[in-house]
């Protein structure tokens, strides 16, 4: 009799544990979006805001976490702050901002949530969803290859990195004005 | 009982590291043979923007479809070169095939509803695709479909489509190139599927 008590009590420990470690995970990746934050170097000119390189990037790595960054007319993906993929504003054709609700926590919560008993992990998943702000941008290379990348930033940033693109594409745009006397070369921006 | 407790859980703890670690290594091993094959035909291919038709598809999914099919058919080893739109290295290239993607149909899924019920929200989508001789005649053309039903993002949806578009255009036996400039010059039927 007292070793069942004894099992039972164990049992519940270990339930105790699990869910813990579950509620931590959660908490982890709920609050990690808090320490994105967005730099501005001078007024309107230089930008680094945290991203995820979902995909299209010339030279960089597919579901890559970085630093989006706006500076001297291009736009930089680092990772690690190791110089990264570039892509000169002006070549900018499209700036389409979107939203989407994804899982937090990747592979290991997946996994985490599959371990759950009496399928517990359903219930986590209800509350494990976060919703972000994707920047897709359509770009061209030197040959005039048409290109397309998009990023995934936390809620409220895709639209800051848009009125960046917007403000140095007119600087830009006016430089290029200035020098050469043609107007016709702008990007074009649209809002979805 | 603790002990065996410990046990089964690093036990779990190794088998998630095998997975984690083991997975990505042996992909890796895999590319570089791949990478070593030389293409098939003397044909290149030009991948032309996805066409959203009359569907109400977000952007972001017609530009992942692009660059997922720029990818995956490169990945097939079966073309010279593979041009992305607006290339203007194609005019110099004799032997041309165009890629267009028309999509027919357009649902939205939901990653939370995946993962809460299993059985709803996943996201479906189905296209048309053409694969045309430089002047437009038609060397095949199918309808393909790419969805996600139960792990991943929503656009996982445009790399499964174009993994599917990928593997059809692998299976497709291209015409002779030579067989192509006569049908040209003569102004034959295509040959449509």
């Amino acid at each position: 009799m007292v070793h069942t008590t004894n099992n039972k009590r164990s049992c519940q420990s270990g339930e105790r544990v699990v869910l813990r470690l579950f509620t931590a995970l959660v908490l982890c990746s709920l609050t990690a979006s808090a320490q994105s934050t967005i730099h501005r170097a001078d007024g309107n000119a230089a930008l680094n805001i945290r991203a995820t390189h979902l995909l299209g990037f010339e030279g960089a790595k597919n579901n890559s976490n970085g630093t989006l960054s706006l500076q001297d007319g291009s736009l930089q993906f680092q990772r690690n702050g190791k110089p990264g993929a570039q892509v000169k504003v002006g070549s900018v054709r499209d700036v389409i901002l979107g939203e989407e609700s994804r899982q937090v926590g990747g592979l290991p919560m997946t996994l985490g949530k599959a371990a759950i008993p009496y399928s517990g992990g359903r219930v986590v998943s209800l509350v494990a969803h976060k919703k972000y702000d994707t920047l897709t941008l359509q770009y061209v290379d030197d040959d005039g290859a048409v290109h397309g990348a998009i990023f995934q930033l936390h809620k409220g940033e895709a639209g800051v990195v848009k009125a960046a693109l917007t403000a140095q594409s007119m600087s830009v745009g006016s430089r290029q004005g200035e020098a050469t006397k043609d107007s016709s070369g702008e990007v074009s921006y649209e809002n979805k | 009982m603790k002990t065996s407790k410990y046990s089964l859980l690093t036990a779990c703890v190794t088998t998630i590291l095998a997975i984690v670690v083991v997975l990505p290594v042996r992909a890796a091993t895999v590319k570089p043979s791949a990478a070593n094959e030389t293409p098939s035909t003397h044909w290149s291919l030009q991948v032309h923007q996805v066409d959203s038709g009359n569907v109400d598809l977000a952007y972001s999914f017609q530009i992942a479809i692009y660059e997922n099919l720029v990818e995956e058919v490169n990945k097939t080893r079966r073309f010279q070169q593979v041009f992305r739109d607006g290339d203007h290295g194609v005019s110099e290239v004799p032997n041309l095939l165009v890629l267009k993607t028309t999509v027919e149909q357009y649902t939205p899924g939901s990653e939370t509803r995946r993962a809460v019920t299993t059985v709803t929200g996943a996201t479906k989508l189905t296209v048309r695709s053409a694969l045309l001789t430089r002047d437009g005649r038609v060397v095949v053309e199918r309808t393909v479909h790419g969805d996600v039903h139960f792990f991943g993002s929503n656009l996982r949806a445009t790399h499964n489509l174009a993994r599917n578009i990928a593997k059809a255009i692998k299976k497709t036996p291209l015409p002779d190139s030579a067989t192509s400039t006569a049908l040209a010059a003569n102004k034959v039927e295509p040959s449509t599927k």
